[in-house]
């Protein structure tokens, strides 16, 4: 190789251990937020069991943990602004774990507060991406799903917890919520991959949501079983 | 912030539009990966085509000639492969080829080393990163995709083995010894270039052990021929001829006749041996 030509190949070799620095300071401000929302998110576990209190203190939960997401929205500023056109898919690795775990956050904290499923465009909207950036930073359906799948391993300790601190009918309304899902992610095909491992997990959190949803059931603790017997869940 | 409960219908709409997604994703990476293998077969081809050519036995001993000739060749069959890359860049438009960079790489390298070998053929040199580039774009000078230094490097360092055989098949030929010390000082050049890069490029460390390997067989192929020379006190052209001679007599006299190679061959006057040459050639000419 003539001279000119090594320093180029090795500025080039260079400039990409640069960016690739750069991307890593703004994915470790990143994890750090995501890390702190779950750590927040934990306590749904053992907050008072007393009915009004619970009423209290988990929207307060929700709204700390709300604010950090919301956060999160410089750090994935700071990645479009860093990440060169069109080369997305070149870094996304770097940041999957937090981009995942914050979607885990934003759904989990929504089932919490409005019992309902948030969608990818919302998911994405909260984290702050932007469809013009979609070529640099994106939500890909694969890192919302794998996301999707925390929330339902969540949801079934959650269903065992709530039981503990007197909440009855929290394990049916995630029975009913996590079984929809689950038929969702039915319909996907899956490469052997990550994704298909960690759907394959998936019945036995539902098993054990069941479980929980039959042994309050039966003992004629929930709400519905007062007026009638109910059978056992299937 | 509440949103009204998404209904049971749209959870399966979403997960009906994710599956669509996933599949066309998956089909995608089929077609690269289909796309990659056949241009890993193709030119993987040119490389044993250019090995074929350059060894050919012809009346006129114009190495380079013989070897641009291959280039040629080469650099023909090869457009086969652009017009692969033409029709996968579609494919790989935009932020795409990022996504599929993995199943595109192998394939890439594959020709990059069978285009840098064509090349060294024609020129005697290392093709760049440009030229490279340059072969892998539309009439209009837009590229298929963007080429990245990774997989340039380690297709040239895939080149240096086949550089080996390249110096080591053609050694028993006139001007073998020659080209061979070329391309091990070539090889050698290579080998260093590559050294400053390699924390920079996952596996091309492995990639220089097997080009230090490939250099010790050329290194010791031309010292094995210097050391045999040093012990004839004749040019080194003329050594050819008489190892040529012996060869020929050989064959021509069939198998049985031991006459034919034995000291005799090797005693003779070298201005005899030089004329036996010239027939000897003109018989094979006959014999074809």
């Amino acid at each position: 190789m003539d001279s000119d030509e090594v320093e180029k190949i090795n500025l080039m070799l260079e400039r990409d251990v640069e960016l690739r620095e750069k991307i890593k300071e703004h994915v470790n401000e990143f994890d750090k937020r995501t890390r702190t929302m779950v750590g927040m998110l934990n306590k749904i576990h053992t907050t008072p069991s007393d009915a009004n209190r619970l009423e209290i203190a988990v929207p307060a939960l929700l709204d700390s943990a709300r604010t950090v997401l919301l956060s999160c929205r410089e750090t994935t500023h700071a990645l479009s602004v860093t990440v060169p056109e069109n080369q997305f898919w070149r870094w996304k690795d770097m940041w999957s774990n937090p981009i995942r775990t914050a979607v885990f956050a934003a759904t989990l904290i929504e089932y919490l507060s409005g019992r309902t499923l948030l969608s990818l465009p919302q998911a994405a909207n909260m984290i702050g991406i932007k469809e013009e950036w979609s070529d640099r930073v994106n939500l890909p359906v694969e890192d919302y799903l794998h996301g999707l799948i925390s929330l339902v391993n969540e949801l079934s300790r959650l269903a065992v917890n709530a039981v503990t601190l007197g909440n009855f009918d929290e394990p049916i309304k995630i029975s009913i919520f996590v079984k929809e899902l689950f038929v969702g992610f039915s319909m996907l095909n899956l490469k052997n991959d990550t994704l298909r491992r960690r759907y394959d997990s998936l019945k036995y959190d539902i098993k054990k949501i069941e479980e929980v949803v039959y042994d309050v059931s039966l003992r004629k603790l929930t709400v519905g079983s007062q007026h009638r017997p109910l059978a056992p869940a299937s | 912030m509440s949103s009204p409960p998404i209904p049971h219908s749209s959870v399966v709409q979403l997960f009906e539009h994710f599956g669509a997604d996933l599949d066309d994703h998956n089909d995608r990476r089929e077609r690269i990966i289909k796309a990659s293998r056949d241009i890993t077969n193709i030119s993987k081809k040119v490389i044993f085509l250019l090995h074929r050519i350059v060894l050919e036995n012809t009346n006129n001993t114009d190495d380079v000639a013989l070897a641009k000739r291959a280039a040629q060749s080469g650099y023909e069959k090869l457009r086969d492969v652009q017009s692969l890359y033409a029709k996968l860049a579609v494919e790989l438009q935009g932020d795409r080829y990022w996504r599929y960079q993995r199943q595109v790489s192998p394939g890439l390298q594959e020709y990059i080393e069978a285009l840098s070998f064509a090349h060294y053929l024609d020129h005697g040199s290392l093709i760049t990163f440009d030229q490279v580039q340059q072969t892998l774009m539309d009439p209009h000078g837009v590229p298929y995709f963007p080429l990245t230094s990774s997989d340039h490097l380690l297709g040239l360092s895939d080149l240096t083995g086949e550089l080996m055989r390249f110096a080591i098949s053609g050694i028993s030929r006139r001007g073998g010894r020659k080209k061979a010390s070329e391309v091990c000082a070539f090889v050698r050049g290579c080998k260093s270039d590559f050294e400053r890069m390699t924390p920079y490029i996952r596996d091309l460390n492995k990639k220089q052990a097997v080009t230090t390997q490939s250099l010790e067989k050329i290194e010791d192929a031309a010292y094995a021929i210097v050391v045999r020379s040093s012990e004839y006190d004749l040019p080194p052209e003329m050594l050819d001829d008489i190892v040529a001679q012996s060869i020929s007599n050989y064959s021509s006299s069939g198998v049985d006749n031991g006459a034919a190679f034995g000291h005799d061959t090797y005693h003779k006057h070298p201005s005899t041996g030089r004329h036996r040459g010239r027939d000897i050639n003109d018989d094979e000419d006959d014999n074809r």
